[in-house]
């Protein structure tokens, strides 16, 4: 009974659009004062939710980001892209695609890299004919390559939810054959698309000028060396990467581009405020919502009810795909990824499944979930910044979407895709 | 009326301190028919031992299991166990806290919301490293040891000479592994269970700290039983502490078996060379008399 | 009643411009002091243990006045989907219920920040040696904001005005 008062009070709130923070923490205190407990422990675990040290590398790569589209990192990184892939068919959604993989290499947010890559890449398309729809369409899917490739703050999340004994350097590391292989799959959709709608392609600006796109994109590519690098030597834990991200950013942007000013550094400060306290207030009261679960024993119940369905590994795997998906429809990455790790984790461990490779699924699901409606982030930064609606969007979406689930199935039953980079370095 | 008592523990199940508080509940249900029963919520699902402690003051949960560390802040007398090497023995720690001192320290607990009901082993804690193994103290010197954030613990890491690194706990598997750390140190089981042994395979018998568990219930919760009933939750306390040890034992054992089959490095050291740089982790931490004359009388058990 | 607001509107935007800045300088100081952290430990070997619990006191800060800039500004984590079809009145009694909660939820989150403070107050936070309680200051001040900037919006959609913000922010995470 005290559960269906903390879900559904949640689900009405919801319903009503009340900001997610306010739900998770409003269901929480409605349910403490059903069961009579002390309303002060739903903000003692507010306010440890909050002291996390791991959640710094929230603001500090969301921070970076914008410091690099401001600083110029970003522009560089796709004319490079562009010479690369332009001249393909569909050329400008290739080159969205690879600008993503590129910048998502060195940003740990798919938010992040909707806004840079799509605000710079989505008139450019809508100006040489592509539909909105299809620019919006493949900048959102292809910001998810952000969360698999290191860095990404969400592995970081994951590894404390996990309780900290899995490896961020390993889950940083299962991430780049599937972050590479969905880059891959959504060329392939994106090409697909451009061919049966007769989109352009761009001419090619010869080796010469690529090399010289290649050389002044040096200075934002080193980027992805320095974070796996540092983070693979013990240089910087995982965490602290995200602050060295912010110094290099800014290091690039004063020094080598020369392009950041003071007043872009204040927006560039406040834009990370903006963007990134609600969500760390997000995770304090799914700090709250979390502890009454486990004061009311959900998760008992959730895997005697999931192991009462079958015993067959690829059965459960598939189960937890699919609430995964579900789950995502409606919550947002950072939430889902604290709720859901502790209540699912022990029960794919029971199957025998590594948690590194649990992890990479995980926030596959999780990212796909940021696309889609009613609760998809960066699908609604893409349609904000393209300038259509979601119901326009969420038209043409439908074979990007299947790629990336081709993939996500791909990911979950060959662990060896997310394993066996990790084991090269052990 | 029926109660049941909710405890929380950070360890995940069939650790001894969780199967210990078990016990005991099965005790109280055995001799009241039923009537008081304790439910063991683990695994760090109520929070961290520093929330649980504040709940349970609060009065939100009913009892706790918590090391005796995090409660350095709020009850002083417990530094004086945490002390390095002050403990000769485990057979010392055991008369220390089985008798009289052991009661006032647990009777101190009470102005702050809490009542003090037994005192569980925790084993002794010893050092393990990644690349270079300790053998002798000189070893530790600019070594960077992870430590809980605590003041006692970084004086304690700073005497042996070492870089004291104040890491959550959840990052120091991924910090020994890739070598933003050099070591950490804890009991067998722990090093067992969080799996730190696979990244980092030298263990160093210093055992510089026998700092033992304490099991509380809440003032809010005490006050709520029957004299009668306070009676039996405390004595079943002081039975299930027999069990804990036993327990203890057998799961040291067991976790040492496995770290040494999985190839540890296990050294043994002079402990005096340890205990001796200790000094000025002594002279900062023990400056009342009160807490001078607890440690003489520590001393003189034997 | 509209006069009083109509004073006070300035006041509140330049209470919430106020949070926000100190919001921007508390990450600022964030990323110096995490970025001392990784220099002293690694260049130094001489790793500071006042780096990470300040670095948190301060995330704190950042937390609680940035979201409470937030709700002044309407960033919308949640979720549209059901508001967007209801009629105009629907959509008005939802978002006064939902204020309403939220002005309850702050002077909550304030309330029992002030008792938990009392409470650990003896205890002190290692290492940066303060009172215990000190920890629960920025939930004190957030939830305040909070209370203040949901009823500003309330009065507001209450009198069929628009909203309060000065800018409405339109990303969101
Ligand atoms: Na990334
Ligand atoms: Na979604």
């Amino acid at each position: 009974m005290a559960y269906s008062v903390l879900f559904g009070v949640f689900t009405v709130l919801m319903m009503i659009g009340m900001p997610i923070a306010f739900c998770l923490g409003i269901a929480s205190l409605a349910t403490v004062l059903y069961i009579g407990l002390p309303p002060i422990v739903v903000f003692q675990q507010l306010n440890s939710g909050m002291n996390v040290f791991a959640m710094m590398a929230i603001p500090f790569f969301i921070f970076a980001g914008d410091l690099m589209v401001r600083g110029g990192i970003a522009d560089r990184l796709i004319r490079f892209a562009a010479g690369i892939v332009g001249h393909l068919r569909g050329g400008l959604g290739q080159v969205n695609i690879v600008a993503s993989t590129l910048f998502g290499g060195i940003s740990g947010s798919a938010v992040a890299d909707a806004s840079a890559v799509g605000g710079l890449m989505i008139p450019q398309m809508a100006a040489r004919g592509y539909d909105r729809s299809y620019a919006v369409n493949v900048t959102v899917n292809a910001a998810i390559i952000a969360l698999m490739i290191p860095p990404s703050h969400n592995m970081i999340l994951y590894s404390i939810a996990a309780g900290g004994n899995v490896s961020v350097a390993d889950l940083f590391t299962a991430g780049i054959i599937p972050g590479l292989l969905l880059a891959g799959a959504l060329m392939i959709t994106a090409y697909i698309v451009a061919r049966r709608r007769g989109y352009p392609s761009e001419p090619f600006p010869g080796f010469r000028k690529l090399a010289y796109y290649l050389l002044a994109s040096v200075p934002g590519l080193l980027l992805i060396g320095i974070i796996f690098g540092g983070v693979r030597s013990g240089i910087f834990t995982a965490t602290e990467s995200s602050c060295i991200a912010v110094f290099y950013a800014l290091l690039v942007a004063l020094l080598v581009y020369r392009e950041l000013d003071w007043s872009g550094f204040v927006e560039a400060v406040l834009q990370a405020v903006r963007t990134t306290a609600m969500v760390l207030l997000v995770i304090g009261t799914a700090a709250s919502f979390s502890w009454l679960m486990s004061f009311l024993q959900v998760q008992q119940l959730l895997v005697a009810a999931m192991s009462a369905i079958s015993d067959n590994p690829i059965i459960v795997l598939l189960m937890i795909n699919v609430i995964l998906l579900v789950l995502g429809t409606f919550m947002d990455m950072a939430p889902m990824v604290i709720i859901s790790t502790p209540i699912l984790l022990p029960v794919v461990k029971a199957f025998g499944i590594d948690p590194v490779h649990f992890g990479v699924v995980m926030i596959l699901n999780a990212g796909i979930g940021l696309n889609t409606p009613p609760v998809g982030t960066v699908l609604f930064v893409g349609c904000a910044v393209g300038k259509i609606t979601i119901r326009e969007a969420m038209r043409t979406i439908w074979p990007f979407f299947g790629a990336s689930i081709a993939v996500l199935l791909l990911v979950t039953y060959v662990p060896a895709l997310s394993l066996w980079l990790p084991s090269l370095f052990r | 009326q029926e109660i049941t008592l909710r405890s929380a523990d950070i360890h995940p199940d069939g650790y001894p301190t969780v199967d210990a508080v078990k016990y005991m509940g099965q005790l109280l249900s055995e001799r009241t028919n039923g009537r008081i029963k304790i439910d063991v919520t683990n695994n760090a699902a109520l929070g961290s031992e520093k929330d649980t402690i504040e709940q349970t003051r609060f009065g939100v949960i009913d009892m706790n299991r918590v090391n005796a560390a995090p409660f350095n802040n709020l009850v002083p007398q417990t530094v004086v166990l945490g002390l390095p090497f002050l403990f000769r023995s485990t057979e010392h720690m055991h008369k220390t806290v089985d008798g009289p001192i052991g009661d006032e320290i647990l009777a101190a607990f009470e102005p702050h919301g809490l009542v003090g009901l037994a005192f569980y082993d925790s084993g002794a804690r010893s050092f393990y490293t990644t690349k270079k193994p300790i053998e002798k103290l000189a070893d530790l010197q600019g070594m960077k040891i992870r430590v809980q954030q605590s003041d006692l613990w970084i004086a304690m890491m700073e005497a042996f000479g070492a870089n004291a690194t104040p890491m959550p706990f959840g990052e120091v598997y991924s910090s020994l592994e890739t070598g933003v750390v050099d070591g950490a140190e804890n009991n067998w089981p722990s090093y067992e269970s969080s799996r730190h042994f696979e990244v980092s395979k030298n263990y160093t018998l210093t055992e510089h700290s026998l700092n033992p568990e304490i099991l509380v219930i809440s003032k809010v919760s005490w006050d709520k039983l029957s004299p009668d009933d306070q009676k039996l939750v405390r004595a079943a306390a002081k039975d299930s502490v027999g069990k804990m040890r036993e327990l203890w034992q057998a799961r040291e054992k067991d976790s040492e078996e496995k770290v040494r089959a999985a190839g540890v490095n296990v050294i043994t050291v002079d402990k005096a060379e340890f205990a001796d740089a200790m000094k000025p982790v002594y002279d900062k931490f023990v400056t009342d008399p009160q807490m001078k004359d607890l440690l003489e009388r520590i001393r003189a058990i034997n | 009643m509209s006069r009083f607001l109509q004073a006070s509107r300035p006041v509140l935007g330049w209470i919430s411009r106020v949070s926000l800045y100190l919001s921007g300088i508390g990450l600022v100081a964030m990323t110096a002091i995490v970025g001392w952290q990784v220099f002293a430990r690694y260049v130094l070997n001489d790793t500071p243990s006042w780096s990470e619990p300040l670095s948190l006191h301060l995330m704190s800060w950042f937390i609680m006045l940035g979201a409470a800039v937030g709700v002044r500004e309407s960033v919308h984590l949640g979720l549209d989907f059901v508001r967007h079809g209801a009629s105009p009145a629907a959509k008005r009694t939802m978002d006064l219920v939902s204020l309403g909660l939220m002005v309850f939820f702050g002077l909550a989150m304030t309330w029992y920040s002030v008792l938990l403070a009392a409470g650990t107050w003896a205890a002190s936070i290692p290492v940066l040696g303060w009172p215990g309680g000190v920890d629960f200051f920025p939930m004190i001040a957030g939830g305040v904001l909070i209370a203040i900037f949901s009823a500003e919006r309330f009065v507001d959609v209450a009198a069929g005005e628009h909203t309060a913000a000065d800018i409405i922010a339109q990303e969101v995470v």
